[in-house]
Order: structure tokens, then C-alpha cells, then sequence
């Protein structure tokens, strides 16, 4: 049975003006303009407003010039359409994460459509999923109300009942934003209270039907069907017959380019690095919206910031993802993204933010064995390298590389992590050496004809003497000593040989150059 | 019930003198004197375990050293019940590892990570991000000034895993609260380690252990190394070519401290 879940924005026409709230302690953008009153206008009439508007008088069709005599301090704004359509379209990308099958309504303006009976078992249930894409509508600014049933008609007309609802009691507006009916045989029953102003088919002979008494759905259905044909046409019963599942739907599923370019200008010209994150989170969604339709996984991914053309134009700062294992989780980018965008050095100001996937690879399942492996998978080895470099930087994440040479800091050779290896053993080798060693050597103090380090050390072992390095012109001709202070702690400490001919004094002669732990 | 049988109703019951018994995985310490005094006879695994040191970088690993190798073998991998064959991460460490005698302590080079971190704030964010992800097998990490609260994000993110989570303290902060079950104080003496355990599941310890030095160190017990040939002395350093002489003739010395004494005033 297909289960449809359709997410209506009611607030859409005013959101697109609105910055998304962002989830920060300090927003970066000033936070008086978010609480003036917005009223957007269709023309010369007014056709959307925030609530502190409607408190001050203004009211939906009124005219454009009364508004400021009611509200003085309000944010006058044109419609804004083809900002709107680009709002649902991001939102039904966002939503391909879930299901292939994500349509636009072709009636509402503001409601997308989303078949999830395959996906549920996944995202682990339907409430689990509801939650996901309610995070995701919030990371966009945007408020929705959901509307489940097992028809995409039911679904869309759902949410209107909704709707109805908050307008009726404010108060509770938040607490039921979700309306399902899992049932077909409940499926008329809830239909059945749904205002007829709701369904757009009806549209025309709203007044008519309202003299005759017609509210509801449920009202409309028990008039003799012949007469109503006669009377409307057929595209109205056509319409509730396909809401009631008696009638199957066309569905125009959603197409997505070939190529995913994303682009999203900055309500401000912002310089953090974590207000910044969020908007860069916004793009990411669409981009693991667009891969999981497209069956792809992104390998690369680069980011542009854009800055302010001032008297010179700055280049945009771009910000490239390398991932080890390519990837189509937006939990793993973000995260990367972030420790990434916390040490990246900003030219200016950041007006507007670029992404464009450089690599992709075919989407590889992950295959889930029956018994967990103890010691974690492959791909979440790479993914903890990645994010450990991405924050302490590829210099200070590394990995033994043993060189085979007499000289203890030349031998002790150490790699970044990601940087392939040739052989991993260890020449065989078989003195004695300290477990750590100091870079460089620490020059020690005599004292009484023995070397100091906080005591007098004592000698354990008699000299090794190493001489190596004159092929290189780096000659170290050195004897190493274990030796032990008065703590019992054991150092490596060594005497320079050639430079004893030298100096002739006996002080910056011995180096401590290692310790055994 | 009996009241001698009380202890057997829940495994995870015991009596105030005896030690815990395990009800999770224990990783072997190694020694045997040191398994009798620690529940479960080892390491705890998926645990915040404490190691309080004198000095960093003089013992701690000689001490981890058995169960560092036993987590690098890799026949453990294809059992059943195997232990994690995992990165073995070394955090913020004091000196720089040295990857020869790490080779000789038995542990893989290939699974050895070393993490240098800039600030401690980076070096809590890597030890919990290593411990969450879970992949690794196991973690020292070597932290001298941690706030509680830390401690106990710490120990929870260890939980979630089932590695080896081992952090080396100084001896100055034995008197500050720990959610660790385990804590250990070690101190290098005469003759050997001895390791005090102040916190664990069980009786308060009576006595200190100690680790005599020929049970505990491989690379001490190892012969010293002794070139076959000499490298070509010039006539004039004469002195220099009697020490090493010497150092052929003698052989395993490590410990005969007697011997070194007298040949430090000739040196």
C-alpha cells in the first residue's frame, strides 16, 4: 500500500523574505528586523502577513496604502513568485533523500508531494521520518504542516484540514502539525470534515454549494452524483473520487538535472565561520537530495565563497572536500564542513555560497554483515581519519614509516595518515632503544664530571657508538648511553664525539635523546 | 538464602572483600601478580582507565606494553569473540614515539596512529571523536589538566565502544575525583615498577605490587647491541676505543647496577 506523506507550507509567501533562524547562540544578522511585521503584497492588495501585522489591523486583500497607517514600522514586500517556486523546488530536493518518488502539487502552489512506503523500514519508521524532514524544513527556515494518508490527494487535503485547524486555535498550532490517517476505511471519515473551500476543483461554485448548504466534503458526497455532474462538470467529482482512493492518480515525478550546481546568496554579508556553516548546510541537503536520486556517490566536492565586489574584485575562497570513501550522508559532510570551515582563512566578508561536485562515483550500498565486525568496518576507519585530519590538519595525524638507518631521528620516521605507504615493518633491529625521542636533543649540564638531568645520571651501559650520516654530509658520530636519575627513570643520552676535538670544553657535550617508558 | 550465597544472585554483586567480578571484556594485563589484584584480571575494555604517573613518558608503556601486543595480533581477529583489530591511537604523547622500539614492545606499526594536537581543547575533541566512532582498538592519551565534567564525557564516549581507553595522568591529580574504575599510580624504583591501585571494584589494596625489571621490559632483557666489526677509530682517540672494547665484552648488564657504577668515574 503506498503512503504518501504531503508537506505544506503555509508560510511559504512570507518565508522567502525571512532569513532561516539560525540555531545559534548569537545570530549574526541583527535580530530587529526579523521581529518587525512583514506583510507581503499580491499587486496593490495585501495577500500574506506575519501574525504581529495581523495583530496591528492589516488583513489579507486590503490595500497596499493602508498598510503603513495601520503599522508603521512594517516591512512592505512584492510577492515574490519565482523565489517561491525555487523554494519548493529546493524542499523536493531535499525530500529525494527519502524516496525517489517526490512530486510538486500541480493544484496548491505550496505543497510538495512524497511516496515513502518503501523507505520506511530505513529511516526507521514513519514518526523517525517525520522528524528528519522536520529538521530539514527548519535548517531551510521553513514551517510545514504534514499531512499523511495513502494517496497523495488525501495527503495534500489533509493538510488543509490542518490548516484550519491553527487558524482556528492559534494556540495549539504547534502541537498538531501532523495529521495521518493510516487506514483506508478512516480515510472517508476524515475527508469527510474537510472544508470544501479546500479543494480547488470546487472552487467556482463555492457560493452556490454554500446556499445549498454544502460545507464539507462529507456533504457534497451525499448530493445524488447525476445531478451534480449535470450541474458542475466532471472535473470536481473527479477530484474527490481520486481524494477518496476510488480513482487511481497521475503522478509527474520530479526530474533533476544532470548537473548539480547550487548557489545561495547570504541574507548578509556574513565572516563566521558557523553562521556560515548553516547556509553551507543548506546546500549540502540539496546535494544529498540530488545524489540519492541520481543513484551517485561524491567523491569531491568543492565550495566557493563568494565576497563583496568592492574597488577590487575578490577572488571567491574555494573549500574542497576530498573524501577517502565517496559518500552520499549529509551527517558525514557536514561534519567534515565544519571542522574544515572553522580553520579556513576568509579574505572578507562572505556574500553568497557556491557548491559544485567535482567527482562522483555510482552509489555502492553499504553491505551490513550479520555480526557486527569488532573493531568497526573499513569505511568507518577512513571516515574518523578524515574527520581527524580535517581538524588537526594532515601534518598532525601520521603513521609509522620506519627507515632503515643507524641514526635514531632519521630512522624514526613518521607520515601523515593519508598518505600512502610503502612497507609498514620495521627493519630488523636489534639494540636497545628508548620508547620516545626527543627532537631535537636537549644539550644536559655537567656537573662533578657526570651528565645532569634535575639529578646526576648515572651510566647503565657502555658506549654505542653510532657513525653514520657522511654520505649525506650529515656526519653524527655519536655514543649512546642508557642512564638513570635519581627518580629511576631510564634516559638515552649521548656524547658527540668530533665535537670534543673542537670545543674542547666539556659542557655542551652530552644530549639527552631519548626516554624508556 | 544462605548469606554466604549472596554474591552469586547478580554478577555484578560482590563482597566487600573480594575483587569485581567481570562482567564485561577484560583485556590480560600481562603479569600475573598484577592480574590477581585487578578485576577481571586485566584491563577493562570500554572503560576510562587512569594511569597515574610520575613523569610522563617513563613507564606507561612498558606497563601497556602485553596488551598493546596482544591487541595488534592479529590470529585474535578471525575469532568469534576476537578482540577489536582496530588503530591503536596514540594521543598527545610527550615525546616524540620512537617506531623501533615500539616494534619491539609487539605492536603493530601498521595499525599505530600518533596524533600531535595544537591545544587541549583539540586533543578532547580527537580522544572523544576516536572513542565515538568506535573503530579503534585502542587509545592512550596523555592529558595532565582535565576538568571533571571532561572526564565524565570521556568515560561515557568510552562506553559506547568496546576499546582500550587509557589515560596517563600525573601522580598530582590522585586526589581529584574520577568517574574511572579503575585507577593505578605507578612509580619507577630500584628494582623495578611498582604499581598502587587506588581506585578499583573491590578491597582497597594492601600492598603495593612490584614488577621486577626482567619481567617487565623487553627491551631491556634484549642483548645490547654489539657491532661485529669496530668502526675505524683515528690513533689519537684512544680512550674511546678501550670503552667500546668494553662494550663488546660485556653483554646483558642492564641490571647488575653495581657494575655501571663503577664505570662511570672512567667514562
Amino acid at each position: 500500500m503506498p503512503l504518501w506523506i504531503a508537506l505544506h507550507l503555509p508560510r511559504l509567501t512570507l518565508e522567502v523574505f525571512k532569513i532561516p533562524r539560525l540555531a545559534l547562540a548569537n545570530p549574526p544578522v541583527c535580530d530587529a528586523d526579523q521581529d518587525r511585521p512583514l506583510v507581503v503584497c499580491d499587486g496593490a492588495r495585501v495577500c500574506a502577513m506575519t501574525e504581529s501585522a495581523s495583530a496591528a489591523g492589516v488583513a489579507v486583500d486590503m490595500r497596499r496604502n493602508s498598510v503603513p497607517l495601520l503599522c508603521a514600522d512594517a516591512i512592505i514586500a512584492q510577492r515574490d513568485r519565482p523565489r517561491e517556486q525555487q523554494t519548493l523546488w529546493q524542499v523536493a530536493l531535499v525530500l529525494l533523500q527519502y524516496s525517489p518518488h517526490v512530486c510538486l502539487n500541480q493544484e496548491f502552489s505550496a505543497i510538495v508531494m512524497v511516496e515513502v512506503a518503501a523507505s520506511l523500514r530505513l529511516f526507521g519508521g514513519l514518526r523517525l521520518l517525520c522528524r528528519r524532514i522536520k529538521a530539514d524544513l527548519t535548517t531551510l527556515g521553513l514551517t510545514a504542516t504534514f499531512g499523511i494518508a495513502s494517496n497523495a490527494s488525501a495527503a495534500s487535503l489533509l493538510t488543509q484540514k490542518n490548516l484550519a485547524n491553527t487558524a482556528r486555535n492559534t494556540l495549539r498550532k504547534n502541537n498538531r502539525q501532523l495529521q495521518l490517517c493510516l487506514r483506508q476505511q478512516n480515510l472517508a471519515r476524515h475527508l469527510d470534515r474537510i472544508a470544501l473551500s479546500h479543494l480547488p476543483s470546487a472552487s467556482t461554485w463555492l457560493t452556490w454549494l454554500a446556499g445549498i448548504g454544502c460545507q464539507t466534503l462529507g456533504e457534497i458526497r451525499q448530493l445524488p452524483r447525476a445531478g451534480l455532474q449535470r450541474r458542475c462538470g466532471n472535473a470536481m467529482l473527479q477530484a474527490l473520487d481520486i481524494a477518496y482512493g476510488e480513482r487511481a492518480e497521475l503522478h509527474q515525478w520530479l526530474n533533476v538535472p544532470n548537473e548539480f550546481t547550487g548557489r545561495y546568496e547570504l541574507p548578509d554579508r556574513l565572516d563566521k565561520a558557523e553562521s556560515i556553516f548553516h547556509f553551507c548546510r543548506i546546500l549540502l541537503l540539496q546535494l544529498c537530495g540530488w545524489l540519492c536520486k541520481q543513484q551517485l556517490a561524491a567523491q569531491k566536492i568543492t565550495f566557493h565563497f563568494e565576497h563583496e565586489r568592492g574597488r577590487q574584485a575578490i577572488p571567491a575562497t574555494p573549500l574542497e572536500l576530498q573524501l577517502a570513501n565517496a559518500t552520499w550522508h549529509e551527517e558525514h559532510l557536514a561534519r567534515l564542513l565544519k571542522e574544515r570551515l572553522g580553520h579556513l582563512p576568509l579574505a572578507a566578508a562572505v556574500i553568497a555560497v557556491r557548491l559544485h561536485v567535482a567527482e562522483v562515483v555510482a552509489m555502492q550500498a553499504a553491505s551490513d554483515s550479520l555480526f557486527p565486525e569488532p573493531g568497526g568496518n573499513a569505511e568507518s576507519q577512513s571516515k574518523l581519519l578524515e574527520l581527524l585530519v580535517a581538524r588537526l590538519g594532515a601534518e598532525n595525524v601520521l603513521q609509522a614509516a620506519p627507515h632503515a638507518d643507524h641514526r635514531p631521528e632519521v630512522a624514526n620516521q613518521w607520515i601523515s595518515a593519508v598518505a600512502p605507504r610503502s612497507k609498514a615493518e620495521a627493519p630488523p633491529f636489534h639494540a636497545t632503544r628508548p620508547t620516545w625521542l626527543l627532537v631535537p636533543a636537549k644539550p644536559l649540564s655537567v656537573r662533578q664530571h657526570r651528565p645532569y638531568h634535575g639529578s646526576p645520571l648515572k651510566l647503565l651501559s657502555s658506549a654505542e657508538r653510532i657513525e653514520a650520516g657522511w654520505w649525506q654530509g650529515q656526519l653524527v658520530t655519536r655514543d649512546y648511553f642508557i642512564a638513570e636519575c635519581s627518580k629511576n627513570i631510564r634516559y638515552w643520552i649521548y656524547r658527540e664525539r668530533i665535537g670534543q676535538a673542537q670545543q674542547g670544553e666539556e659542557d655542551a657535550l652530552w644530549y639527552l635523546h631519548g626516554v624508556f617508558g | 538464602m544462605p548469606i554466604s550465597q549472596l554474591e552469586n544472585l547478580h554478577p555484578s554483586l560482590w563482597r566487600a572483600s573480594q575483587l569485581a567480578r567481570g562482567v564485561g571484556e577484560y583485556l590480560h594485563c600481562g603479569h600475573a601478580s598484577l592480574a590477581a589484584e585487578l578485576p577481571g584480571g586485566g584491563w577493562p575494555m570500554g572503560h576510562l582507565t587512569e594511569i597515574l604517573i610520575q613523569q610522563a613518558g617513563s613507564a606507561e608503556l612498558q606497563l601497556l606494553a602485553p596488551a598493546l601486543h596482544q591487541l595488534s595480533d592479529n590470529s585474535h581477529a578471525n575469532k568469534p569473540s576476537g578482540l577489536p583489530h582496530g588503530r591503536i591511537v596514540l594521543l598527545q604523547t610527550p615525546y616524540q614515539p620512537q617506531v623501533l622500539a615500539l616494534d619491539g614492545l609487539g605492536i603493530d606499526l601498521a595499525r599505530l596512529l600518533w596524533l600531535r594536537c595544537k591545544s587541549s581543547q583539540d586533543a578532547l575533541w580527537a580522544a572523544e571523536q576516536i572513542l565515538k566512532n568506535g573503530s579503534c582498538s585502542a587509545l592512550i592519551f596523555w592529558q595532565n589538566h582535565i576538568k571533571t565534567e571532561s572526564l565524565r564525557r570521556l568515560h561515557l564516549a568510552a562506553q559506547t565502544g568496546r576499546g582500550l581507553f587509557c589515560l596517563i595522568r600525573a601522580w598530582e591529580s590522585q586526589l581529584s575525583a574520577s568517574p574511572a574504575p579503575l585507577r593505578l599510580k605507578i612509580g619507577r624504583t630500584q628494582s623495578g615498577l611498582q604499581i598502587e591501585v587506588i581506585k578499583r571494584r573491590g578491597a582497597q589494596q594492601a600492598v603495593p605490587i612490584l614488577l621486577p625489571h626482567s619481567a617487565l621490559s623487553p627491551q631491556f632483557s634484549l642483548p645490547t647491541f654489539v657491532p661485529e666489526t669496530l668502526p675505524t677509530t683515528s690513533p689519537t682517540d684512544h680512550e674511546q676505543f678501550s670503552s667500546t672494547n668494553r662494550a663488546r665484552r660485556t653483554n646483558a648488564f642492564m641490571d647488575s647496577t653495581a657494575f655501571a657504577t663503577a664505570h662511570v668515574g672512567s667514562i
